[in-house]
């Protein structure tokens, strides 16, 4: 059965050929040229657009020499820039259908290269080299994308090679997938030299170190977290009067996660002095910083302490402190600013009660440790501030404030304010009427003036004693150099008494000082308006010396003057004798 | 010569206790006030021991006054009564003082233990022990503790008032002693009065009869 099937076909193979031959044949004469011609039609498409995109056919005398890794460029500053193309990114690019002078429409064979010192820096460059782009790329069309709504019409706009390169150039839809999370997102543009010019011309840099924010502790953090207005589909523009109000704009995004301390801080000197317009006060990022936030701790070591930004005088005095030095040391529980004015709730530690609270909380054995050899610690701790003895070589000084006796708590400004009926301005006038020194009598119409008005103020002036430079109290030294002689002070001529200060403090802590004269401390007056405040010898009335003076003469006088009539009486009294004795004698 | 026996032992012990006590309180007082006027000592030292007479005389005083209200001699010090009587007696030994001894007259007051004070020192000792002493005193144990005794120094009216209480009597008794002393050298001989402070016996001339 094989055998008989293999003969039909056989057979029928043979009349195949024999019929079929000639058509093919045929058919591959004439259809040959046609398929020929087909496939020729077919490629020459592909032939065009080949001839497009192969740049090193279309560009090749560009790129004989900038496929080279060798060529660089010098710009005036000493710059150098590499000159290479990669032709494989390039190809991949957006551009793939661009030649090279589309953009780099000003360069010919004849010119080129020309004198790279046509430009000043890489930077130079960029940007006039990215000018070609708005070729293409209408105004319109840039500030249809959100992120691009400062760069229009903007001088100092960064180039758009910055963020986009120069020949990898991609859709930004094609970078989104390649971007881990939002804020790579952000920082796409703003890890470039960004910035933008506020309504008074201060520039705001918009850089942000990508290294600096993963290092802070806000790592966790997206971008819109704080920049709550902001995402990849909102970008507003916003222009501040001044760089200062975005720092207190931006800093109310901190309220969000910190209200506690942001409470404590609408508590604090600074928020005050914010309030009253004052442009140096600082706000969360003056001490925090925008992005670099790092934790507590940074802000507790020399380096990191913020407060040296605006208090620089008083931190290097403070640093060569005994407390300074210590903290330089690594002593950790030596303390810094904020451990006497706190953090947050900033506080002025207007003389002697708070700060001695501050002292005294460390030190919390200072009064037993006084007690052993100073007579009546607890009163001289009282009246003195921990500086005035501690901080050797610092100026002296007596503050009189304005007690009110019956809650035994000084009087503030706002107090007087009111009592008086008057302004600041008004109550300065009255303390010091002629701007020259107050004097006793100055000082006692105050005290009186103050009790007529005040319902049932019984109030006098109390003094303390205290260094008489804010910046002094902070050079606080080691205890064997601190004053223990008693004469530094009981002794009319000590210094103390020479720098009198009458100190009106505000509600917020701060002293409002006014000079008053030495005298005051020694007038008769002073009987009416410190008599609550006496230091031995150091402020005792001068009318009771010259009291004293005329009554020790005075009784010294009396024996002497009766001595004198008993000479003078004498011859009286022996004639008197004499003639008694006579008569005694005629008895 | 006739003797009379004026002062009895504790009042003499009490007597030359304040003397010296007054003395060492004056001198410190003054070093404590006027430092940079005197260099006798340190300041820390004149207040110690100024502080240390002053309870010295604190004690003093007790003694002083336990001592005559338990013998009932206090009634030395409490003048008569009788206005009239004080007035004029007092009116007759300041013209003695002032006249009669440089007339050469006799003293018309004559100390015996009941009566030992003439109208005159009546009047100043009574101010001086029951007022003054005390005030001095007060003020000055106020001043010793000024924290400790807060409360009362404000009913006083502040510190600076009770020093200048203690500051005034301070030199009142100054010049007072200069005068005390004299009038102790006004008995019938200089020395009279002051042995009779160390004795006991106050000397009495001797009468003439007439």
């Amino acid at each position: 059965m094989s055998e008989e099937s293999a003969e039909k076909i056989s057979g029928k193979g043979t009349l195949g050929l024999v019929i079929f031959g000639p058509i093919l044949g045929l058919l591959y004469v004439c259809l040959l040229p046609l398929i020929a011609l087909m496939t020729l039609m077919l490629a020459l498409p592909e032939l065009a657009s080949a001839k497009k995109t192969d740049i090193l056919e279309n560009s090749s005398a560009c790129m004989s020499c900038h496929s080279s890794q060798e060529f660089t460029k010098t710009f005036r500053n000493k710059e150098k820039m590499s000159v290479f193309v990669n032709a494989k990114d390039f190809k991949s690019s957006v551009h793939r259908f661009l030649s090279c002078s589309d953009c780099h429409m000003n360069i010919s064979l004849e010119s080129h290269p020309g004198s790279a010192a046509a430009y000043e820096s890489k930077d130079a460059f960029a940007v006039k080299a990215a000018l070609a782009c708005r070729n293409c790329h209408s105004d319109a069309q840039l500030k249809a994308k959100p992120n691009h709504g400062f760069i229009a019409n903007k001088t100092n706009a960064p180039p758009c090679t910055s963020c986009h390169g120069a020949h990898t150039v991609k859709r930004i839809s094609e970078w989104k997938p390649a971007l881990s999370s939002n804020n790579q997102y952000c920082l796409t543009c703003h890890s470039q030299k960004i910035s933008k010019k506020q309504k008074n011309g201060e520039m705001l840099s918009l850089s942000i170190d990508p290294s600096m924010l993963a290092a802070s502790v806000h790592n966790k953090h997206n971008c819109s977290d704080c920049h709550t207005e902001y995402s990849k589909t909102s970008h507003p523009v916003k222009q501040f009067d001044s760089n200062r109000q975005h720092s207190v704009a931006v800093s109310a995004a901190c309220n969000k996660c910190h209200a506690d301390k942001y409470k404590a801080v609408s508590e604090s000197i600074h928020y005050k002095l914010i309030g009253e317009g004052n442009l140096k006060a600082p706000v969360c990022t003056d001490c925090h910083g925008f992005h670099a936030v790092g934790p507590k701790s940074t802000y507790e070591t020399m380096s990191g302490v913020p407060c040296k930004k605006c208090h620089d005088d008083i931190f290097k005095i403070y640093s060569k402190s005994v407390h300074g030095v210590a903290k330089a040391k690594g002593q950790h529980n030596a303390p810094l600013c904020s451990s006497c004015h706190f953090a947050h709730d900033v506080k002025v530690s207007a003389m002697t009660e708070k700060v001695k609270g501050a002292c005294l909380g460390c030190h919390k054995d200072a009064e037993a440790k006084h007690t052993k050899w100073l007579p009546n610690a607890s009163l001289h701790l009282s009246a003195i501030s921990c500086a005035a003895c501690h901080s050797p070589g610092s100026g002296k000084g007596i503050y009189l404030k304005l007690y009110d006796q019956e809650t035994g708590k000084a009087f503030t400004e706002e107090q007087m304010v009111k009592i008086l009926g008057t302004t600041g301005e008004g109550l300065s006038q009255k303390i010091d009427p002629h701007g020259d020194g107050i004097e006793s009598d100055e000082l006692w119409r105050l005290v009186s003036r103050m009790n007529e008005k005040g319902t049932n103020a019984k109030v006098t002036f109390i003094g303390k004693m205290d260094v008489s430079n804010v910046s002094e109290a902070h050079q606080l030294s080691y205890k064997k150099n601190a004053v223990k002689e008693c004469e530094n002070c009981h002794s009319q001529g000590s210094d103390f008494f020479k720098n009198v200060t009458v100190a009106v403090v505000k509600a917020d802590g701060r002293l409002i000082r006014h000079k008053a004269k030495s005298e005051v401390l020694g007038s008769m007056f002073s009987l009416l308006t410190l008599k609550q405040f006496y230091v031995l010898g150091s402020t005792r009335l001068k009318g009771l010396d010259w009291l004293g003076i005329v009554m020790v003469f005075g009784g010294m006088a009396v024996p002497i003057a009766h001595i004198t009539l008993r000479i003078l009486t004498s011859p009286i009294r022996e004639a008197k004798r004499m003639n008694g004795a006579r008569k005694e004698g005629k008895r | 010569m006739k003797k009379i026996y004026l002062h009895p032992l504790p009042i003499r012990i009490w007597h030359w206790i304040n003397a010296i006590s007054f003395i060492v309180l004056i001198i410190t007082g003054l070093q404590i006030r006027y430092r940079e006027l005197m260099g006798l000592m340190k300041f820390r030292e004149a207040v110690d021991i100024h502080n240390f007479f002053g309870f010295v005389l604190i004690f003093n005083f007790f003694i002083w006054l336990v001592y005559y209200i338990v013998t009932g001699k206090i009634k030395i010090y409490i003048p008569p009564l009788n206005l009239k009587k004080f007035v004029v007696g007092g009116l007759r030994q300041a013209r003695y003082y002032g006249y009669g001894i440089l007339m050469g007259e006799q003293n018309p007051h004559h100390s015996t233990p009941d009566n030992k004070f003439n109208p005159m020192q009546q009047m100043a000792y009574l101010a001086i022990m029951m007022l003054l002493i005390p005030l001095q005193l007060g003020s000055g144990l106020l001043l010793w503790d000024a924290k400790r005794f807060a409360d009362w120094i404000n009913l006083a009216g502040g510190i600076k008032i009770v020093d200048t209480v203690h500051v005034f009597l301070f030199l009142f008794f100054t010049a007072f002693i200069f005068v005390h002393v004299y009038l102790a050298t006004l008995g019938h001989t200089a020395m009279a009065h002051i042995k009779a402070m160390f004795t006991g016996y106050e000397e009495l001339e001797e009468e003439h009869s007439h």
